[in-house]
């Protein structure tokens, strides 16, 4: 059962006009939620408390009127180091890894703390793109969780340490092990890798094991076996005509997404309109992902079939005669569909899998290699070392270890007891190891069960190097000196083996050592530099360095097995995937990629079982069990049960059901312990190591109701339709409180209301031509509608000086987030917490708006970045009382807080649904901490104590209860930008002043600058005919433009 | 036709020719002045007329007299000494152990600026503007005569009138009853005082002028004009600023560069007070306190190693003898004696008291100044665009500081007086290429249209040009 929707929708509620939602969209605010915490009873008064409080309040006023102002103290450096000045932020190059996560970095610092990450455009991988993981990690380096010093177990308990007495002790207890295990995630840097080799050199019985919390250990053992090399290629995306993935997330997740994201979105721009090219993705998967929410088509297989699916791709390309038996047909003759494109687009295409499966691999190889991709739009001349885990080795480690045969255990950087498959083994059998040493930043699950923590700095305050492809060389700069008593963890392993590199009486012992690393490494293979301190300085001022490479290995074919997924027969699978933002619970512990909403669900908090939805055929959609979202279920997968809300997934395929991986871990700090369900023990154990999914699985009825459901999706809606009850015509679901009852005639209708709201355009590739003509057409409609009316806007005060404005590419638009996270970072953004949320309180300035559209059971999405529009007829400026908002000439929307009195005037009537109201006080900007909530049980907020609060922009106001905030178009750089041109006398340009999001984004999605700059990048934007305003027709002339989104999708393949 | 060609040539050459000199004549002194600010300045007055660090620089050629000597001391002065010129021998033993600063990039040209700038400060052609153009504010003004003392004699006149009027009334209604055949007595003043008119009068009065009182109060609530807090030293700015003629910028360097003016740190202080040691005012008293902060040894003039982990009974000792000393050095005594003690014990005393509060406890360390201006968190303030770019002086929002002996603020910082000043000043136009894009304004002043473009024209007195 078909049913095809122009409009977009954004969920199951506004699709059948859910009575619930559309009450909820009408109370922007949800206040008759609104509850307080733990009220003290004092505070809880009636009108006698009331006088009494304002007498207290007035003879307050007047003692403190009479009081001295306090004194504040100006405390100058004694010796100023050379480079700071204060007030000025200096910018240190650095490199982002946890992992094989990686992001070559700029450090904002100010006064010597880091406050803000920005991409490195110099790098040649990341051309300064960022994620949201790399935004994010400023913040935990502030963490209060992180271990201060060494500490030493004492029966349950830790004990702090000294790091000599820990050094004799370990040193002895090593010369004592007969097998050392080193447990780590991948290792990019090759100065930590010689530091590791002398390790095992000086303790012949240690051994290393990599593993990578989610494994592509069988994409690299296939490729050593095609290529001769344990590596993954570069994947060129932009010189794809057709891109087809097997569940590989390669835009959100997989590999190195901020590479590929860039790439992929040069193949998906529409720079021509007249003769438009975009290239063509084809996903294949049975969970909405972030990259098949990008797909063009997405062709639903269950989990268990995706090794036939390749199979049958395989069969069709390289002539293979896999068994294929168990596949769908509908999926069977969309693959030969996709078959006959790949053919056609031989040597311009690319297909990958994130398959953990050997033969699978081999089946994806052979394919690439029978379209001739290698060394094309795949190359194997600069290698990718960003994931190294080794499953095998994993396995090895945790049976040794349970057997007892490993009895000196050294975890750097891992957490295998929370996100390896074999979690629980290890976990059980740690104790049999004598010593166990973890190097955590912060107590982790396996950190609890260790008996000696030897912490290690985090990126920020260490020295170190990353070789992310072969030749691409990275430097780590610290950007501040160790917050804690902590060393890097190189440092230790060098010190333990008792290296001759080390000389501990320097200030920077691993310093020296890289240096000379590099010295008789890097510095030797290149032929630039004469000097060696011409060339380190170059690098680390830089942080990257490009060796010439030779070329790769060449493809050998390889013997494929039989033995690939088999498909399951039972009634119902569920698949694990990884978010951006929780990776597989690395990030767990950051407030900030908590609170960030899952770019596809929109979840924010925990991780939701989504749960297809079914068209009833006439006008209803089901969910699974009769679902709906924030019903509770008892969820069973073997012998696990667990009791979690739902959410329901369009796109999710019948049959099936997914769950985040990242959640539930038991340590992770104040934010991130016991949030959610972990679901890392019911991973399928497959011959080559974990498969990320399950067939022995079964959801319950509704078993009751989430009491904090927060998907922020349904909060802030706007212009989105569903059907009208009684008319049964399709209408704006936050319009419908607009409907009104005329008690003479009986009938309902609108008051004047908008019914077509210009939220989103979509178009097919194809039929851009009328697409663009319909654009125009509408475009002109609203632009007419505006003239007939008194007001005639104040256009011309803004042609002098600048006009700031903003554009928006949606095909750009990828919706990893990263921007989001990036306006939280500089704006001083605060976390609220669950509960916070899941009453409409989530503070974010800048949102990106997820829609569906098209076929309702395997729609296409759209991302839509949603912020302050700074319309030049703001609606939100003449209701404010007291002028706290109003426009500059600039034509800058303006929030001055301290004038705001909280009437929420502005946000009511704010179209866009962008401002946000302060209802307690997140950030411990008020005097009375009796407004702070209580988060998590915390003594105060997220983000309150002194130390996360070194984080903060001193440029931008902490903003205190009761006032709104928005986003003010990063107005601190564009201030700052409109200096530096003063004070260099000379007029302003596009570089000047760059926005946060701007900044962040990895795929160049969003364009800031002034208008009345002819010269300027915003110009040449707004020429595009694909551009269009977002509700233009209410004349509120937002200086946002937007562009048509355009896809690819064959509606053959819905056939 | 070649005639004339040669000639607009000509012509064209001598113009060339004239400007190049002219210009160099008034670049070369222009040109000494940045290179005596950024070179010169930190040791040698500016009024080239009295002894800083170093000697007064007025009539230096004069007394060397031989050029290629001068400019060989200021490259290298330790060389020329080594040499045994005699006048630098002779300045040497006036000055030791203060090394003057090498300079051997200096070239012949510059070095004839510095000079040429330097006499002509010391005879007067160089047109060294006065020091502010804000310190018109501390010359004898006429004083606005208070009006207050006009009011009150108005609103005793009228209540006088009341007064009779209501008396009058009194009496007339006495009459009138009396036409009427009525017993009535006319009203006391006391009655008429205590009647309900006059009551609900001042009842209101009262509180009209109670709630003018505490919103003007309440307005000013957390403004401090006039603040003038004793600090941990007693730094002058008047012998520094004013005496001294040291730059405003020189010690506070961030303001042209940064949104901060900074307070600065020891090390700035040092550069000075290596060589002055004892203060003209307050002899060792005050300086020993940057010594304390910062751990230099003023006796055997080094910094002291490892000074953070030095005891502070050791710094005690330290710098106790070096007050003593000094304080022998000038009484020409071989003992101290007991005013001796006393003095060493009180310096010591305060300089304890000025170096640690609750929050450090150490000697070493910061030196912890009372912050007297002091804008809220949501004011944005940046001393650069005032300064660099609106080329404003210190003294607009500072009043004349270098005539305070103790730091006084002088404005009130508030609101209505940023905006006032974003009213009237103007904007620096024409000399920056940044304001091309205010096409129309450019247009209005060039036909006339329009005489001044202020800050307030180009957007300054909007919310977030300082709110953000």
């Amino acid at each position: 059962m078909k049913k095809q929707i122009d409009n977009i929708w954004i969920g199951q509620q506004d699709l059948t006009n859910d009575e619930e939602f559309i009450n909820s969209a009408g109370k922007e605010f949800a206040q008759d939620q609104v509850e307080y915490y733990d009220m003290p009873a004092h505070l809880s008064g009636n009108r006698r408390d009331f006088l009494k409080f304002l007498g207290f309040g007035l003879g307050a006023a007047t003692i403190a009127a009479g009081c001295d102002i306090p004194v504040k103290r100006a405390i100058p450096y004694v010796v100023k180091p050379e480079e700071i000045v204060p007030g000025v932020a200096n910018y240190y190059a650095s490199v982002y890894v946890n992992g094989g996560d990686y992001c070559p970095v700029l450090v904002k610092t100010r006064e010597g703390r880091p406050i803000k990450i920005e991409g490195n455009d110099m790098s040649s991988i990341t051309n300064g793109g960022t994620s949201a993981r790399a935004q994010a990690s400023v913040l935990s380096l502030y963490d209060t969780n992180r271990f201060t010093g060494p500490k030493e177990k004492d029966g349950a308990s830790w004990v702090e340490s000294t790091w000599e007495k820990l050094d004799g002790l370990i040193r002895a207890k090593l010369n004592g092990a007969k097998a050392i295990r080193v447990v780590t995630n991948t290792i990019m840097s090759p100065t930590a890798k010689k530091a590791l080799e002398e390790f095992t050199t000086k303790y012949t019985n240690a051994k290393v094991v990599t593993y990578d919390p989610v494994s592509s250990s069988a994409l690299l053992d296939a490729n050593q076996k095609n290529f001769g090399i344990r590596a993954i290629p570069s994947y060129k995306f932009d010189m794809a005509e057709v891109i087809v993935s097997f569940d590989a997330d390669f835009l959100g997740t997989w590999i190195s997404p901020v590479e590929y994201a860039a790439a992929y979105a040069k193949g998906r721009k529409i720079t021509n309109a007249e003769q438009p090219k975009m290239s063509r993705h084809i996903q294949v998967e049975n969970h909405m992902s972030l990259t098949g929410s990008n797909a063009d088509n997405r062709i639903l297989v269950k989990p268990s079939e995706q090794g036939v699916a390749i199979a049958h791709l395989y069969n069709e390309i390289a002539g293979g005669g896999m068994s294929t038996s168990g596949l769908n047909d509908r999926a069977k003759q969309n693959l030969s569909k996709v078959a006959k494109e790949l053919k056609a687009a031989a040597g311009k295409s690319i297909v990958v899998s994130a398959s953990n499966n050997v033969n699978e691999q081999l089946m994806i190889n052979a394919i690439n290699n029978a379209l001739g991709n290698f060394g094309t739009t795949i190359d194997w001349s600069k290698p990718s070392y960003q994931r190294q885990g080794n499953d095998a080795d994993l396995k090895t480690f945790a049976t040794d270890l349970k057997a007892g045969n490993v009895d000196f255990v050294i975890f750097w950087g891992a957490n295998p007891v929370y996100d390896s498959a074999y979690g629980t083994d290890i976990a059980a059998s740690l104790s049999k190891a004598k010593t166990s040493i973890s190097m955590a930043l912060t107590n982790d699950d396996t950190t609890d069960l260790c008996t000696i923590v030897t912490p290690t700095t985090h990126y920020l305050e260490s020295w170190g190097d990353v070789e992310a492809k072969k030749g691409s060389f990275n430097i780590i700069q610290p950007t501040i000196s160790p917050l804690f008593d902590v060393r890097e963890a190189e440092l230790s392993f060098l010190i333990w083996a008792n290296s001759e590199g080390i000389d501990k009486t320097k200030d920077q012992p691993y310093y020296e050592y890289l240096k000379e690393n590099w010295k008789n490494t890097v510095f030797k293979s290149q032929s630039e530099f004469g000097s060696f301190q011409g060339f380190w300085d170059s690098t680390v001022h830089d942080g990257v360095f490009e060796a010439s490479v030779s070329s790769g290995p060449a493809y050998s074919s390889a013997e494929i097995g039989s033995n690939i997924t088999k498909p399951a027969t039972s009634e119902l699978e569920i698949s694990f995937f990884e978010t951006v933002h929780m990776g597989n619970g690395q990030f767990a512990g950051n407030p900030w990629l908590m609170e960030m909403a899952d770019p596809v669900a929109r979840t924010v908090w925990g991780n939701y079982l989504a749960v297809p939805v079914n068209f009833d055929g006439v006008r209803t959609m089901v969910g699974l069990n009769d679902l709906k979202d924030g019903d509770l279920v008892e969820l069973t997968i073997g012998d696990m049960k667990v009791v979690l809300p739902v959410i329901q997934q369009f796109g999710q395929m019948p049959g099936t059901v997914a769950l985040a991986l990242g959640y539930g871990r038991k340590m992770a700090g104040n934010t991130g312990s016991n949030v959610g369900v972990n679901v890392n023990g019911s991973l399928t154990m497959g011959a080559d190591g974990p498969q990320y999914f399950n067939t022995n699985v079964s959801v319950s009825g509704k078993v009751g109701k989430e009491k904090d459901f927060s998907c922020v999706q349904y909060h802030h809606t706007i212009g989105v339709r569903g059907i009208d009850a009684e008319t049964n015509k399709e209408i704006n679901v936050d319009e419908s409180a607009l409907v009104f009852f005329d008690y003479f005639t009986g009938v309902k209708g609108f008051q004047g209301a908008l019914t077509d709201r210009s939220v989103i355009y979509t178009s097919n590739v194809k039929d851009l031509k009328n697409s663009i003509e319909h654009l125009h057409e509408k475009r002109k409609e609203a632009q007419h509608l505006n003239e007939q009316q008194i007001y005639r806007g104040y256009d011309h005060l803004y042609t002098l000086g600048h006009h700031w404005g903003m554009h928006v590419d949606l095909n750009a638009c990828i919706g990893c987030g990263a921007c989001t996270v990036a306006c939280m970072s500089e704006n001083n953004v605060p976390v609220v917490g669950k509960h916070e949320v899941s009453i409409h309180h989530e503070m974010t300035w800048l949102r990106i708006d997820r829609y569906y559209y098209g076929d309702v059971e395997n729609p296409n999405t759209v991302y839509q970045p949603m912020m302050c529009q700074h319309c030049d007829n703001a609606p939100c400026e003449n209701v404010c009382p007291v002028n706290a908002t109003n426009h500059s000439s600039e034509g800058l929307n303006q929030m001055a807080y301290n004038r705001c009195i909280g009437t929420r005037y502005c946000a009511n009537n704010c179209p866009y649904k962008v401002r946000r109201f302060n209802w307690l006080d997140y950030t411990k900007a008020d005097l009375w901490p009796i407004n702070q909530p209580r988060l998590q049980e915390e003594s105060i907020p997220f983000g309150a104590d002194n130390l996360t609060r070194m984080v903060l922009n001193p440029d931008v106001t902490v903003r205190s209860r009761g006032v709104i905030e928005k986003c003010s178009f990063c107005v601190q750089r564009i201030q700052e930008g409109k200096l530096t041109a003063k004070i260099e006398g000379r007029p302003l340009i596009d570089r000047d002043v760059r926005t946060a999001c701007q900044t962040a984004c990895p795929t160049g999605a969003i364009t800031f600058g002034d208008l009345n700059n002819k010269e300027g990048d915003l110009n040449a934007r707004m020429e595009s005919p694909l551009n269009y305003i977002v509700l233009e027709e209410t004349n509120v002339r937002s200086t946002v433009t937007y562009t048509m989104k355009v896809n690819n999708r064959d509606q053959s393949f819905d056939a | 036709m070649i005639y004339k060609h040669l000639r607009i040539n000509l012509i064209g050459f001598l113009v060339v020719l004239f400007t190049a000199f002219s210009a160099s004549a008034q670049v070369s002194a222009d040109a000494g002045k940045t290179l005596f600010k950024n070179y010169c300045a930190s040791c040698h007055n500016k009024d080239m007329r009295s002894a800083a660090t170093g000697p007064a620089l007025g009539g230096v050629q004069a007394f060397w007299g031989d050029d290629v000597a001068l400019y060989s001391w200021i490259r290298n002065s330790q060389e020329l000494i080594k040499k045994g010129h005699p006048k630098a021998v002779e300045i040497w033993n006036q000055y030791k152990p203060t090394i003057m600063t090498a300079f051997p990039d200096l070239t012949d040209d510059e070095i004839g600026s510095l000079l040429a700038y330097i006499n002509g400060v010391y005879d007067g052609t160089y047109g060294a503007k006065p020091v502010a153009a804000g310190t018109a504010a501390t010359d004898e003004a006429p004083k606005e005569k208070s009006s207050f003392p006009i009011y009150v004699a108005i609103a005793v006149v009228l209540a006088i009138l009341a007064l009779l009027l209501a008396k009058i009334i009194s009496n007339l209604n006495v009459l009138a009853e009396a036409k009427e055949g009525k017993d009535a007595k006319a009203k006391t003043l006391s009655q008429i005082l205590t009647s309900k008119s006059v009551i609900s009068f001042l009842i209101f009065a009262g509180i009209i002028l109670g709630a003018y009182t505490t919103v003007h109060k309440s307005v000013e609530l957390g403004r401090q004009e006039g603040y003038a807090p004793e600090q941990p030293i007693k730094f002058s700015h008047a012998t520094h600023a004013g005496v001294n003629k040291i730059d405003c910028q020189y010690c506070h360097d961030s303001a042209r560069r940064s949104k901060h003016s900074s307070i600065p740190s020891t090390n700035t202080c040092m550069n000075c007070h290596a060589a002055i040691k004892n203060g003209s005012k307050y002899g060792t008293a005050e300086i020993t306190k940057i010594y304390a902060s910062i751990g230099y040894d003023p006796i055997n003039n080094k910094y002291i190693e490892n000074y953070d982990e030095m005891s502070e009974d050791d710094i005690r000792a330290l710098y106790t003898k070096w007050i003593g000393d000094e304080y022998k050095r000038e009484k020409e005594l071989a003992d101290l004696d007991e005013e001796g003690d006393k003095q060493v014990a009180v310096q010591w005393a305060n300089i304890k008291k000025s170096l640690t509060n609750p929050n450090k406890s150490k000697i070493q360390g910061p030196i912890e100044w009372i912050r007297i201006h002091s804008l809220p968190d949501h004011v944005y303030f940046n001393h650069s665009q005032h300064v660099t770019v609106g080329k404003l002086e210190c003294q607009t929002c500072h009043g004349p500081v270098e005539k305070m002996e103790v730091l006084t603020q002088m404005s009130p910082l508030s609101m209505g007086w940023c905006v006032n000043c974003h009213r009237q000043t103007e904007v620096k136009f024409n000399d920056n290429d940044y304001y091309k894009s205010y096409k129309r304004f450019h247009e209005e002043l060039a036909s006339g249209k329009r005489d001044k473009v202020t800050v307030e024209d180009i957007g300054g007195i909007e919310c977030q040009k300082c709110h953000y």
